[in-house]
């Protein structure tokens, strides 16, 4: 079966071309994300959702601030 | 988040007030209850429809074929679609700190996805459908999906040009890649041409059509119930566990590696099917590849966990989570090893993939839906939860029922794919008879209508407990937030490139959209090409006007669901059925009818295998003529008359998709379905059949059903196409 895939296998610079363009890209975010100096950005940004707006009054329903 | 850059200072920024449009969030939980409900019950049903085929009550719009495609339905697109609408909208107005862009889109958008929804339950009942799973609904409600996907992002993406954050948290990057992907998937895959308001015939056609299908099918799966729910995990966990998520690093690779390979892995549903090998192939080595995105979000989600194991204890939220993680990990680790050829060869067709696909929608959906409404309802009510302990009841109620369901199916599909392949030492099956496979596998048809019942009472206990919940909460009134405005105080001086690009929505969707496309465009290839490697056939004709009614008879009637249509090229197999199926035969078939589930055998080489009675008595009561049998009656095709007059709008319409009828067969299509169901008629009524049955659809059925396979069987050996010639 192995043998049978690879002899049907006529298109080989496609799943090549894909393989180049993941793995450069791969290879690119993976540097810029383990960069040391972005570690204090990173650790910020995972604050996000821990940071609410802050909440100042609140008004009735069906009026508009 | 305050700007990193501490020099400015406050009083030179613009401070902002606003609020939050949270009755469109209350709107979407509800109708998620609602629809959760409705979409567990109909699992049920088709469950115990399958243990027992007489609880299909012998009604077209209550049989197994028609609800089976309802379930999946309302399970994916109303229950999981309006959770995930609750949760984005929920989350998306606070990581941005911004109301939604347009309240009156918002509202638009809630009631247009109802209306979606119950026009699902209205026409698929009815048995109008494409016959393409998971992608059932007619044309007219495609467009409309179109529509309301567009105000869902005009809403969403509004929303972000108007944000005060400048930081776009990785939880928006998910639902980015959901509303883009969904978008082209569903247009991809819907491109049909009408025949009626309620029937059309897809643009596709055989392997061309599987493999759009398949793309879309698996990234239905990829991109409704994986993406967003892991938008939702990255925004919910970290709230409910007070921590921030384990590792921002590994969500952004998380997120690129997911959205990059998941597109390409849709080829793994067709592996031994005709499709070309570099394309199963390929499809196969991506799925496997999947493993190492989907674990990383797995465990990016648990090592959020750290710290609070404590609380998962005590508080139903984010035990729910902290399970459904773990089910995402589990069914992720399952679905890539499914996807191996060897694996495949056994588990594809059975009852293995539903306890797979449930793993997934049970485990994973479900059991974060329910953790996000723990969270979500005390939020919105201003209240606490009305009950831990009825909580706590539904989350043994459901995981337990899970594991019935998981744990019977697995056994049922090892077990039955194990007895097809069981030959003797002279090569014959030990197991000739279909019909005894099936038998064995009954009583685990039990065990699954049990635990899916399980699952409903625990869902129905949420409810309660929901409600109670909201019922003892107060609507106060509105809260008003302020942040400052979204100005170049905010921005990061030197920062590095992904990090500027986190905070370009747009540039990010392009990029988002060019991942994917990259994928799909290679594994569209084969369907564009197809012309190259399908060597056409000169005896395979197209289907007669009356085979043409049948087959939209079998399509309505949703045979594909307990059918396949394609032999695979496995020992097994071909003595079983008869010659593996090649991809010149379906060339005609506007939709391909090759199935996912073998509940009953394969169709592909069932022509003028048994004589028309046979098939009359078997459409009448399967019990007849296979004792032992679960197929529903369809006695109803025996009283419904045949709709001639359709016939030339049909072929005409199948004509101009390139197949290759005549004008004067069009014209002539009436009178030669007339002719060709008088002479089954007439051979029918040598066995004391009525003459009257000459004008129900039973006939044309059986026309489509002694048509299939026909033309390839019964061509000269030196006509069949040679399997490395075909591909150029």
């Amino acid at each position: 079966m192995k043998q049978a895939a690879l002899s049907h296998f006529d298109l080989p610079w496609l799943p090549i071309t894909a393989l180049i363009i993941f793995v450069v890209c791969f290879a690119a975010y993976l540097y810029w994300t383990f960069k040391k100096d972005n570690k204090a950005n990173y650790e910020q940004a995972s604050q996000i959702p821990l940071e609410e707006a802050k909440s100042v009054s609140s008004i009735k329903k069906g009026h508009t601030v | 988040m305050s700007s990193p850059n501490g020099s400015v200072p406050a009083s030179n920024r613009r401070l902002e007030t606003f609020t939050y449009d949270d009755q469109i969030v209350k709107w979407f939980v509800i109708a998620t209850v609602i629809w959760g409900a409705v979409a567990l019950l109909l699992g049920v049903t088709v469950a115990f429809q399958l243990a027992d085929w007489r609880v299909n009550l012998g009604l077209p719009w209550t049989t197994f074929g028609r609800l089976r495609p309802l379930h999946t339905n309302a399970a994916i697109f109303a229950f999981c679609g309006n959770a995930i609408f609750a949760g984005i909208y929920y989350s998306h107005q606070r990581l941005l700190k911004a109301r939604l862009f347009n309240d009156v889109l918002s509202r638009v958008h809630f009631w247009g996805w109802q209306f979606i929804i119950i026009l699902a339950a209205i026409t698929l009942p009815l048995g109008m459908t494409t016959g393409k799973e998971y992608a059932e609904l007619e044309w007219p409600i495609d467009i409309l999906i179109t529509l309301i996907w567009v105000v869902f992002a005009v809403n969403f993406f509004g929303t972000i040009v108007r944000r005060r954050e400048r930081h776009i948290y990785v939880a928006i990057w998910f639902y980015i890649a959901t509303i883009i992907t969904v978008a082209v998937l569903h247009i991809v895959n819907s491109v049909e041409l009408p025949v009626t308001l309620t029937k059309s015939y897809s643009l596709y056609s055989g392997v061309q059509d599987a493999l759009v299908q398949w793309w879309y099918g698996h990234n239905a799966v990829a991109f409704f119930l994986t993406t967003p729910f892991l938008g939702l995990m990255y925004y919910f966990v970290p709230k409910a566990a007070n921590r921030p998520v384990y590792s921002y690093r590994l969500s952004i690779i998380h997120f690129w590696s997911l959205v990059f390979i998941y597109i390409w892995a849709g080829p793994h549903h067709l592996l031994y099917t005709t499709l070309p090998e570099w394309a199963q192939t390929l499809g196969m080595v991506f799925s496997v590849a999947l493993w190492m995105p989907s674990w990383g979000g797995m465990i990016n989600g648990l090592m959020t966990l750290r710290g609070v194991w404590d609380k998962v204890r005590t508080e139903p939220g984010l035990r729910f989570m902290a399970t459904s993680l773990t089910f995402y990990g589990m069914s992720t680790f399952e679905g890539p090893l499914l996807s191996i050829k060897s694996v495949n060869s056994i588990a594809h067709f059975t009852d293995w993939i539903p306890g797979h696909v449930h793993s997934g929608t049970i485990g994973w959906n479900y059991m974060l839906i329910a953790g996000i409404l723990f969270y979500l309802v005390p939020k919105l009510w201003n209240t606490e939860l009305y009950s831990k302990r009825l909580a706590n009841i539904q989350f043994w109620l459901a995981t337990i029922g899970l594991l019935f369901y998981v744990i019977s199916m697995l056994v049922a599909g090892i077990t039955q794919s194990l007895m097809w392949r069981a030959m003797d030492d002279a090569g014959r099956l030990i197991y000739p008879n279909f019909i005894e496979t099936v038998i064995k596998i009954v009583p685990m048809y039990w065990v699954r209508a049990i635990g899916g019942t399980l699952v409903l009472i625990s869902f129905i206990l949420m409810i309660i407990n929901l409600y109670r919940t909201a019922k003892k909460g107060k609507s106060g009134p509105e809260a008003v937030y302020e942040a400052y405005a979204l100005d170049d105080y905010s921005l990061e001086a030197g920062a590095a490139a992904h990090r500027k690009l986190e905070g370009w929505p747009m540039i990010f969707a392009v990029l988002s959209l060019i991942a994917i496309l990259v994928g799909s465009a290679i594994e569209i290839v084969p369907s564009l090409m197809s012309d190259n490697y399908i060597t056409k056939i000169s005896a395979i004709k197209p289907y007669s006007p009356l085979e043409l009614y049948g087959r939209d008879v079998y399509i309505r009637e949703g045979c594909y669901l307990c059918h396949s249509q394609t032999v695979r090229a496995i020992p097994h197999e071909v003595i079983r059925y008869g010659k593996a199926s090649e991809a010149a035969e379906f060339v005609y078939d506007h939709p391909f009818q090759w199935g996912s589930k073998r509940t009953g055998p394969d169709l592909a080489r069932v022509g003028k295998k048994y004589p028309h009675m046979w098939h009359y008595k078997h459409f009448y009561d399967p019990r007849e003529v296979t004792a032992g049998s679960i197929m529903p009656n369809y006695k109803w095709l025996f009283d419904k008359k045949i709709d001639y007059s359709t016939l030339p709008k049909k072929m005409a319409v199948m004509k101009q998709l390139g197949v290759p009828y005549t004008d004067e067969e069009v014209v002539t299509s009436v009178v030669n379905a007339k002719a060709q169901a008088v002479e089954i008629a007439g051979e029918l009524a040598q066995s004391g059949v009525p003459q009257k049955i000459v004008e129900m659809e039973v006939v044309a059925l059986i026309s489509y059903m002694q048509r299939l396979g026909v033309d390839y069987t019964s061509m000269p050996e030196e006509e069949a196409p040679i399997a490395e010639a075909e591909v150029k």
